[in-house]
């Protein structure tokens, strides 16, 4: 520990000389807004090929233009997917019942998210489990990739997550995917989750109620959108400014000082990677549940826990 | 001087007071219900971190209108 202490006093003492020589004297950065801004928080990509449509506003903010283009963040987003195709291409192509380094460490991320998903959402989740699994480890490693340097600082690399696009992308998938399951399974009866009118049997006021909140489920459920996307570009964008500025902060006082902010930003991007694809998880079990067939669910939860109890007994 | 700069901040200040509290409590409550029953940690924190996600996405809405007053200023 004390070495530890020891040797960030003496990196801050050689940065600070080292900003002496090279930068001019020792100054407190005075921290601008433009500037920050255009370093560090591009809230979106910028476009490096233009295929078509007009550009979008230099100044930047949430806005919608028709132009077609392939952004910074999509070229690192092409990244991203072939480090996580290249990774499952060699880890899967001579499996062996004794698994090697590789397979072992796949397995273990592929069986580790496995059993969180069975633990969530019991056997019957386990279908969801490739979308579960892929938006994962895709937004986490676009999470992580934010941290590194140079990514999200040069205009070729973008963290994919810091631009809302990526997300309202990943968003949509999510949420038509588990419309679509609801559908799937429940047919017309998932919609009288929005539009329930059978509470006029008992009175028009019961009904009303009921109504009022069909109408109210329907509104979450379009929020439940917006959500998904803004919480994950929220956090991985603040993260990006709150990095330059400590950095910008912290250059000349203490630079090693603003490591730890790293490691903070390590772990909320392994959080939100798993909030998103969590989320979309519960999204999919809340769909597919219905009402009426509680009591059978129910039912047929007892029968399996009976059966498992049954089956260790018998091994014991 | 903007004052669009300082109704981002104002913005963004107020926003995180409520899902501060939220986390808070629920921090607390979890806390409590492990040392009660610590056989069911994973579940409670599981339940924990959605919750607090959940609580901390309201307070990202407000930083998400911060960043729009702060750019658009």
């Amino acid at each position: 520990m004390r070495r530890l202490l020891i040797g960030l006093i003496a990196l801050d003492v050689i940065v600070i000389a080292l900003g002496n020589v090279l930068g001019g004297p020792t100054r407190w950065p005075d921290i601008e807004v433009p500037v920050i801004g255009s370093l560090f928080a591009s809230l979106s990509g910028e476009p490096l090929v233009h295929i078509a449509g007009e550009a979008a506003q230099p100044t930047g903010g949430i806005g919608i233009s028709n132009e077609i283009s392939i952004s910074n963040s999509l070229f690192t987003m092409w990244l991203v997917m072939g480090f996580l195709i290249g990774i499952s291409f060699v880890a899967t192509r001579n499996l062996r019942l004794l698994p090697g380094r590789l397979q072992n460490v796949v397995e273990l991320v592929v069986q580790g998210l496995s059993d969180f998903v069975q633990s969530t959402g019991g056997p019957q989740a386990l279908r969801y489990f490739p979308l579960f699994g892929t938006l994962f480890l895709f937004i986490l490693m676009s999470n992580w990739l934010s941290v590194v340097p140079f990514v999200s600082q040069i205009p070729l690399l973008h963290a994919p997550t810091a631009d809302y696009h990526t997300n309202f992308a990943l968003a949509l998938v999510g949420w038509f995917a588990y419309q679509s399951e609801g559908v799937r399974r429940l047919g017309g009866k998932y919609f009288s989750k929005f539009f329930n009118f059978s509470g006029f049997k008992e009175g028009a006021f019961i009904g009303g109620i009921f109504v009022f909140v069909g109408l109210i489920e329907l509104f979450s459920e379009l929020f439940r959108m917006l959500t998904l996307t803004l919480r994950l570009w929220g956090n991985v964008l603040g993260g990006e400014i709150m990095l330059g500025v400590m950095a910008a902060v912290l250059w000349y006082v203490a630079a090693p000082l603003a490591l730890p902010f790293v490691g903070l930003e390590v772990f909320i991007g392994l959080i939100q990677a798993l909030i998103f694809s969590l989320l979309v998880l519960m999204y999919f079990i809340l769909a597919i549940e219905s009402h009426e067939e509680e009591h059978d669910v129910a039912l047929a939860h007892a029968d399996q826990s009976h059966a498992e109890m049954t089956r260790e007994v018998a091994t014991v | 001087m903007n004052l669009a700069w300082l109704a981002a901040g104002i913005a963004v200040g107020f926003g995180m007071l409520g899902p501060g509290i939220g986390v808070g409590l629920a921090t607390a409550k979890s806390s409590e219900a492990i040392g009660r029953n610590p056989d069911a940690a994973a579940t409670i924190r599981t339940n924990l971190i959605i919750g607090a996600a959940l609580a901390e996405g309201l307070g990202i809405l407000s930083f998400v209108l911060g960043i729009l007053l702060w750019t658009k200023a």
